[in-house]
Protein backbone atom coordinates (compact mmCIF):
# COMPACT_ATOMS: atom_id res chain seq x y z
CA UNK A 1 0.00 0.00 0.00
CA UNK A 2 3.01 2.65 1.16
CA UNK A 3 4.37 1.49 -2.31
CA UNK A 4 1.80 2.87 -4.44
CA UNK A 5 1.05 5.93 -2.36
CA UNK A 6 4.43 7.39 -1.93
CA UNK A 7 5.23 6.56 -5.48
CA UNK A 8 2.17 8.28 -6.62
CA UNK A 9 2.69 11.35 -4.30
CA UNK A 10 6.32 11.54 -6.15
CA UNK A 11 5.39 10.93 -9.36
CA UNK A 12 2.27 13.36 -9.30
CA UNK A 13 4.46 15.86 -7.89
CA UNK A 14 7.25 15.52 -10.31
CA UNK A 15 4.50 15.45 -13.74
CA UNK A 16 2.40 18.67 -12.09
CA UNK A 17 5.73 20.43 -11.74
CA UNK A 18 7.19 19.62 -15.38
CA UNK A 19 3.21 20.69 -16.88
CA UNK A 20 3.25 23.93 -14.89
CA UNK A 21 6.91 24.78 -15.37
CA UNK A 22 7.79 24.79 -11.88
CA UNK A 23 10.41 22.45 -11.67
CA UNK A 24 12.78 24.70 -10.10
CA UNK A 25 10.01 24.81 -7.17
CA UNK A 26 10.34 21.10 -6.93
CA UNK A 27 13.89 20.62 -6.82
CA UNK A 28 14.39 23.32 -4.40
CA UNK A 29 11.40 21.76 -1.96
CA UNK A 30 13.17 18.25 -2.52
CA UNK A 31 16.46 19.09 -1.25
CA UNK A 32 14.74 21.33 1.61
CA UNK A 33 12.77 18.18 2.42
CA UNK A 34 16.01 16.45 3.25
CA UNK A 35 17.05 19.01 5.31
CA UNK A 36 13.70 19.60 7.42
CA UNK A 37 13.51 15.58 8.03
CA UNK A 38 16.63 15.84 9.52
CA UNK A 39 16.07 18.53 11.53
CA UNK A 40 12.96 17.30 12.73
CA UNK A 41 14.51 13.86 13.35
CA UNK A 42 17.39 15.77 15.86
CA UNK A 43 14.83 17.45 17.09
CA UNK A 44 12.46 14.51 18.24
CA UNK A 45 15.53 13.01 19.15
CA UNK A 46 15.78 14.91 22.45
CA UNK A 47 12.42 14.39 23.32
CA UNK A 48 12.29 10.90 22.35
CA UNK A 49 15.40 9.71 24.81
CA UNK A 50 14.38 11.81 27.65
CA UNK A 51 11.14 10.51 27.67
CA UNK A 52 12.46 6.74 27.39
CA UNK A 53 14.56 7.78 30.07
CA UNK A 54 11.61 8.34 32.33
CA UNK A 55 9.48 5.68 31.08
CA UNK A 56 12.59 3.30 31.66
CA UNK A 57 12.43 4.98 35.64
CA UNK A 58 8.21 4.20 35.54
CA UNK A 59 9.26 0.43 34.43
CA UNK A 60 12.05 -0.32 36.54
CA UNK A 61 9.58 1.19 39.57
CA UNK A 62 5.91 -0.79 38.46
CA UNK A 63 4.72 2.44 38.37
CA UNK A 64 3.41 1.46 34.56
CA UNK A 65 2.33 -1.92 35.83
CA UNK A 66 0.17 0.10 38.39
CA UNK A 67 -1.46 2.39 35.43
CA UNK A 68 -2.15 -0.64 32.92
CA UNK A 69 -3.87 -2.09 35.91
CA UNK A 70 -5.89 0.60 37.00
CA UNK A 71 -6.97 1.41 33.29
CA UNK A 72 -8.26 -2.23 32.18
CA UNK A 73 -12.14 -2.25 31.87
CA UNK A 74 -11.63 0.64 29.01
CA UNK A 75 -8.32 -1.38 27.40
CA UNK A 76 -9.92 -4.49 27.49
CA UNK A 77 -13.32 -3.21 25.30
CA UNK A 78 -10.50 -1.68 22.87
CA UNK A 79 -7.64 -4.03 22.88
CA UNK A 80 -9.34 -7.79 24.14
CA UNK A 81 -6.08 -9.82 23.20
CA UNK A 82 -3.94 -7.18 24.77
CA UNK A 83 -2.33 -9.02 28.03
CA UNK A 84 1.59 -6.96 27.70
CA UNK A 85 1.13 -4.12 30.70
CA UNK A 86 4.14 -2.45 29.06
CA UNK A 87 2.53 -2.46 25.60
CA UNK A 88 -0.24 -1.33 27.23
CA UNK A 89 1.21 1.80 28.81
CA UNK A 90 2.54 2.45 25.96
CA UNK A 91 -0.37 3.20 24.22
CA UNK A 92 -1.95 4.90 27.68
CA UNK A 93 1.03 7.37 27.56
CA UNK A 94 0.69 8.32 24.08
CA UNK A 95 -3.02 8.80 24.77
CA UNK A 96 -2.34 11.02 27.64
CA UNK A 97 0.23 13.44 25.75
CA UNK A 98 -1.89 13.46 22.53
CA UNK A 99 -5.02 14.70 24.79
CA UNK A 100 -2.57 17.42 27.01
CA UNK A 101 -1.22 18.46 23.53
CA UNK A 102 2.73 16.99 24.14
CA UNK A 103 2.77 15.77 19.92
CA UNK A 104 6.51 14.73 20.37
CA UNK A 105 6.53 13.13 23.33
CA UNK A 106 3.11 11.27 22.09
CA UNK A 107 5.21 10.07 18.79
CA UNK A 108 7.45 9.10 21.52
CA UNK A 109 4.95 6.60 22.94
CA UNK A 110 3.15 5.47 19.90
CA UNK A 111 6.80 4.06 17.92
CA UNK A 112 7.48 2.26 21.02
CA UNK A 113 4.14 0.82 21.30
CA UNK A 114 4.23 -0.05 17.68
CA UNK A 115 7.36 -1.90 18.28
CA UNK A 116 5.72 -4.08 20.82
CA UNK A 117 2.75 -4.60 19.05
CA UNK A 118 4.97 -5.44 16.08
CA UNK A 119 7.11 -8.11 18.18
CA UNK A 120 3.72 -9.57 19.68
CA UNK A 121 2.18 -10.13 16.41
CA UNK A 122 5.65 -12.04 15.27
CA UNK A 123 6.47 -9.31 12.82
CA UNK A 124 4.17 -10.65 10.70
CA UNK A 125 3.55 -8.27 7.11
CA UNK A 126 -0.06 -8.75 7.95
CA UNK A 127 -1.25 -6.19 10.89
CA UNK A 128 -2.88 -7.16 13.75
CA UNK A 129 -6.84 -6.45 14.79
CA UNK A 130 -4.73 -4.50 18.09
CA UNK A 131 -2.54 -2.45 15.54
CA UNK A 132 -5.29 -1.04 13.72
CA UNK A 133 -6.90 -0.31 16.76
CA UNK A 134 -4.19 1.68 18.55
CA UNK A 135 -3.83 3.64 14.96
CA UNK A 136 -7.51 4.16 14.76
CA UNK A 137 -7.59 6.08 18.40
CA UNK A 138 -4.23 7.49 17.44
CA UNK A 139 -5.78 9.13 14.47
CA UNK A 140 -8.77 10.62 16.19
CA UNK A 141 -7.45 11.16 19.48
CA UNK A 142 -9.00 14.45 20.72
CA UNK A 143 -6.79 17.33 22.40
CA UNK A 144 -8.08 19.09 25.63
CA UNK A 145 -6.57 22.63 24.51
CA UNK A 146 -5.16 22.84 20.97
CA UNK A 147 -3.02 25.60 22.12
CA UNK A 148 -1.24 26.01 18.85
CA UNK A 149 -4.54 27.31 17.06
CA UNK A 150 -5.70 29.23 20.14
CA UNK A 151 -2.51 31.10 19.80
CA UNK A 152 -2.97 32.00 16.19
CA UNK A 153 -6.39 33.33 16.75
CA UNK A 154 -5.16 35.37 19.84
CA UNK A 155 -2.19 36.92 17.37
CA UNK A 156 -4.88 37.20 14.81
CA UNK A 157 -6.82 39.57 16.85
CA UNK A 158 -9.54 37.02 17.95
CA UNK A 159 -12.59 38.46 19.85
CA UNK A 160 -12.40 35.24 21.92
CA UNK A 161 -9.46 33.35 20.61
CA UNK A 162 -11.05 30.26 23.00
CA UNK A 163 -14.10 29.77 21.79
CA UNK A 164 -12.92 26.72 19.89
CA UNK A 165 -11.81 24.27 22.21
CA UNK A 166 -16.02 22.83 23.10
CA UNK A 167 -16.58 22.66 18.87
CA UNK A 168 -13.19 20.94 18.71
CA UNK A 169 -13.80 18.73 21.30
CA UNK A 170 -16.76 17.89 20.73
CA UNK A 171 -15.99 17.15 16.65
CA UNK A 172 -12.80 15.02 17.91
CA UNK A 173 -15.22 12.91 20.26
CA UNK A 174 -17.32 12.39 17.28
CA UNK A 175 -14.51 11.76 14.40
CA UNK A 176 -13.10 9.32 17.57
CA UNK A 177 -16.39 7.52 17.44
CA UNK A 178 -16.54 6.72 14.07
CA UNK A 179 -13.20 5.51 13.42
CA UNK A 180 -13.47 3.03 16.93
CA UNK A 181 -17.01 2.03 15.34
CA UNK A 182 -15.72 0.98 11.55
CA UNK A 183 -12.42 -0.58 13.48
CA UNK A 184 -14.70 -2.44 15.42
CA UNK A 185 -17.06 -3.26 12.67
CA UNK A 186 -14.05 -4.47 10.73
CA UNK A 187 -12.75 -6.64 14.00
CA UNK A 188 -15.84 -8.91 13.73
CA UNK A 189 -15.55 -9.62 9.95
CA UNK A 190 -11.57 -11.12 10.02
CA UNK A 191 -10.33 -11.88 13.60
CA UNK A 192 -6.57 -11.94 13.88
CA UNK A 193 -5.08 -14.62 12.15
CA UNK B 1 -14.47 25.46 32.06
CA UNK B 2 -11.38 26.62 29.23
CA UNK B 3 -9.82 27.90 32.34
CA UNK B 4 -9.69 23.95 34.14
CA UNK B 5 -8.59 22.44 31.14
CA UNK B 6 -5.71 24.90 29.69
CA UNK B 7 -4.63 24.41 33.17
CA UNK B 8 -4.45 20.67 33.14
CA UNK B 9 -2.61 21.49 29.74
CA UNK B 10 0.02 22.92 31.29
CA UNK B 11 0.56 21.30 34.49
CA UNK B 12 0.06 18.16 32.86
CA UNK B 13 4.00 17.22 31.60
CA UNK B 14 5.87 18.79 35.00
CA UNK B 15 3.13 16.81 37.14
CA UNK B 16 3.88 13.53 35.29
CA UNK B 17 7.58 14.37 35.73
CA UNK B 18 7.34 14.28 39.58
CA UNK B 19 5.04 10.94 39.64
CA UNK B 20 7.61 9.05 38.12
CA UNK B 21 10.46 10.67 39.65
CA UNK B 22 8.99 10.51 43.83
CA UNK B 23 7.50 6.90 42.85
CA UNK B 24 11.03 5.52 41.46
CA UNK B 25 12.80 7.00 44.69
CA UNK B 26 10.31 5.54 47.07
CA UNK B 27 10.40 2.07 45.17
CA UNK B 28 14.23 2.53 45.53
CA UNK B 29 15.04 2.33 41.80
CA UNK B 30 18.64 3.44 40.40
CA UNK B 31 16.39 6.68 38.70
CA UNK B 32 19.56 8.29 37.16
CA UNK B 33 20.77 4.74 35.79
CA UNK B 34 17.43 3.73 34.45
CA UNK B 35 17.62 7.43 32.94
CA UNK B 36 20.55 6.42 31.41
CA UNK B 37 19.83 3.31 30.19
CA UNK B 38 16.20 4.39 28.83
CA UNK B 39 17.68 7.25 26.76
CA UNK B 40 20.19 5.45 24.89
CA UNK B 41 16.72 3.63 23.80
CA UNK B 42 15.26 6.46 22.67
CA UNK B 43 18.08 7.67 20.47
CA UNK B 44 18.39 4.67 18.78
CA UNK B 45 14.45 4.74 17.67
CA UNK B 46 15.16 8.59 16.88
CA UNK B 47 17.84 7.17 14.63
CA UNK B 48 15.48 4.09 13.57
CA UNK B 49 12.60 6.46 12.25
CA UNK B 50 15.09 9.17 10.11
CA UNK B 51 14.46 7.34 6.94
CA UNK B 52 10.87 7.12 7.75
CA UNK B 53 10.55 11.02 8.25
CA UNK B 54 12.50 11.60 4.95
CA UNK B 55 10.27 9.78 2.92
CA UNK B 56 7.20 11.28 4.50
CA UNK B 57 8.83 14.86 3.73
CA UNK B 58 9.69 13.70 0.29
CA UNK B 59 6.51 13.04 -0.64
CA UNK B 60 4.56 15.99 0.75
CA UNK B 61 7.12 19.00 -0.45
CA UNK B 62 6.74 17.06 -3.44
CA UNK B 63 2.74 17.22 -3.45
CA UNK B 64 2.82 20.98 -2.64
CA UNK B 65 5.79 22.36 -3.88
CA UNK B 66 4.76 21.16 -7.83
CA UNK B 67 1.14 22.92 -7.42
CA UNK B 68 -0.58 19.25 -7.65
CA UNK B 69 -2.52 20.00 -3.88
CA UNK B 70 -3.89 23.02 -6.29
CA UNK B 71 -4.59 20.76 -8.72
CA UNK B 72 -6.17 18.44 -7.06
CA UNK B 73 -8.16 21.62 -4.88
CA UNK B 74 -9.60 22.90 -8.33
CA UNK B 75 -10.91 19.72 -9.22
CA UNK B 76 -12.40 19.07 -5.88
CA UNK B 77 -13.85 22.12 -5.51
CA UNK B 78 -17.38 21.53 -7.22
CA UNK B 79 -17.65 18.33 -5.06
CA UNK B 80 -16.85 20.66 -1.65
CA UNK B 81 -19.26 23.10 -3.22
CA UNK B 82 -22.35 20.35 -2.75
CA UNK B 83 -21.67 19.32 0.60
CA UNK B 84 -21.90 22.78 1.77
CA UNK B 85 -18.33 22.91 2.99
CA UNK B 86 -16.69 26.84 2.13
CA UNK B 87 -14.23 27.01 -0.90
CA UNK B 88 -11.85 28.46 1.61
CA UNK B 89 -11.20 25.32 3.51
CA UNK B 90 -11.02 22.75 1.01
CA UNK B 91 -6.85 23.14 0.96
CA UNK B 92 -6.73 22.23 4.57
CA UNK B 93 -9.00 19.73 4.43
CA UNK B 94 -6.51 18.28 1.75
CA UNK B 95 -3.36 19.34 3.64
CA UNK B 96 -4.46 18.08 7.13
CA UNK B 97 -4.05 14.58 6.90
CA UNK B 98 -0.32 14.76 5.53
CA UNK B 99 1.09 17.37 6.82
CA UNK B 100 0.67 19.36 10.31
CA UNK B 101 2.79 22.25 10.58
CA UNK B 102 1.60 22.63 7.03
CA UNK B 103 -1.79 22.90 7.89
CA UNK B 104 -1.14 25.10 10.35
CA UNK B 105 0.08 27.50 8.88
CA UNK B 106 -2.95 26.87 5.82
CA UNK B 107 -5.35 27.85 8.73
CA UNK B 108 -3.40 30.89 9.58
CA UNK B 109 -3.39 32.15 6.14
CA UNK B 110 -6.94 31.60 5.88
CA UNK B 111 -7.77 33.25 9.34
CA UNK B 112 -5.46 36.40 8.15
CA UNK B 113 -8.07 35.93 4.75
CA UNK B 114 -11.33 35.75 6.17
CA UNK B 115 -10.80 36.90 10.17
CA UNK B 116 -10.04 34.18 13.11
CA UNK B 117 -13.76 34.88 14.37
CA UNK B 118 -15.12 34.47 10.69
CA UNK B 119 -17.23 31.13 9.76
CA UNK B 120 -14.29 29.80 8.02
CA UNK B 121 -12.02 31.27 10.31
CA UNK B 122 -13.47 29.19 13.25
CA UNK B 123 -14.13 26.05 11.34
CA UNK B 124 -10.32 26.32 10.19
CA UNK B 125 -9.61 26.59 14.02
CA UNK B 126 -11.61 23.88 14.92
CA UNK B 127 -10.47 21.63 11.80
CA UNK B 128 -6.97 21.83 13.62
CA UNK B 129 -8.17 21.29 16.94
CA UNK B 130 -9.73 18.06 15.81
CA UNK B 131 -8.53 16.24 13.21
CA UNK B 132 -5.35 14.24 12.84
CA UNK B 133 -2.51 13.95 10.17
CA UNK B 134 -3.75 10.18 9.08
CA UNK B 135 -1.87 9.91 6.04
CA UNK B 136 1.63 10.77 8.48
CA UNK B 137 0.98 8.41 11.43
CA UNK B 138 -0.31 5.81 9.21
CA UNK B 139 3.25 6.04 7.40
CA UNK B 140 5.29 6.97 10.48
CA UNK B 141 3.95 4.59 12.63
CA UNK B 142 3.75 1.09 10.12
CA UNK B 143 6.68 2.39 9.54
CA UNK B 144 8.89 1.06 12.48
CA UNK B 145 7.13 -2.11 12.15
CA UNK B 146 7.17 -4.81 9.36
CA UNK B 147 3.89 -4.69 8.42
CA UNK B 148 3.11 -4.53 4.80
CA UNK B 149 -0.70 -4.80 4.78
CA UNK B 150 -2.82 -1.95 6.87
CA UNK B 151 -5.88 -3.88 6.96
CA UNK B 152 -8.73 -1.71 8.31
CA UNK B 153 -6.63 1.03 9.65
CA UNK B 154 -6.64 3.07 6.91
CA UNK B 155 -10.47 3.04 6.59
CA UNK B 156 -11.01 3.34 9.99
CA UNK B 157 -8.69 6.64 9.75
CA UNK B 158 -9.98 7.90 6.81
CA UNK B 159 -13.70 7.77 8.24
CA UNK B 160 -12.39 9.02 11.26
CA UNK B 161 -11.36 11.91 9.66
CA UNK B 162 -13.64 12.96 7.21
CA UNK B 163 -16.31 12.49 10.52
CA UNK B 164 -13.71 14.94 12.25
CA UNK B 165 -14.23 17.83 9.29
CA UNK B 166 -18.20 17.09 8.73
CA UNK B 167 -18.18 17.64 12.50
CA UNK B 168 -16.51 20.79 12.46
CA UNK B 169 -17.89 22.45 9.65
CA UNK B 170 -21.12 21.49 11.35
CA UNK B 171 -20.51 22.16 14.80
CA UNK B 172 -19.34 26.03 13.76
CA UNK B 173 -22.85 26.23 12.58
CA UNK B 174 -24.50 25.31 15.47
CA UNK B 175 -21.95 26.22 18.39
Amino acid sequence: MMNYIWGFMLIAGIVVSLATGRADAFTDSFLASCTDAVEFTLSLAGVMAVWSGLMKIAEESGLIDHAAKALRPILTFLFPKEKDSQTLAMMIMSFMANIFGAGNSATVFSLKAMERLDAENGHSPRASNAMCMFLALSMSMIQLIPITVIKVRSDLGSASPDDIILPSIAAGLISMAVSVWICKLFERKSPDA
Amino acid sequence: MPDILSLLSIAFLPLLITIILVWGIWKKVPIYDAFIKGAKDGLKTSVEILPFLLGIFLAIGALTSSGAMGFLQETTRPFFEKIGIPQELISLILLRPVSGSGSLVLAQQIMEVTGPDSFAGRAASVMVGSCETVFYVLALYFGVTSVKKMRHAFLSGIAGYIAGVMASVYLCHIM
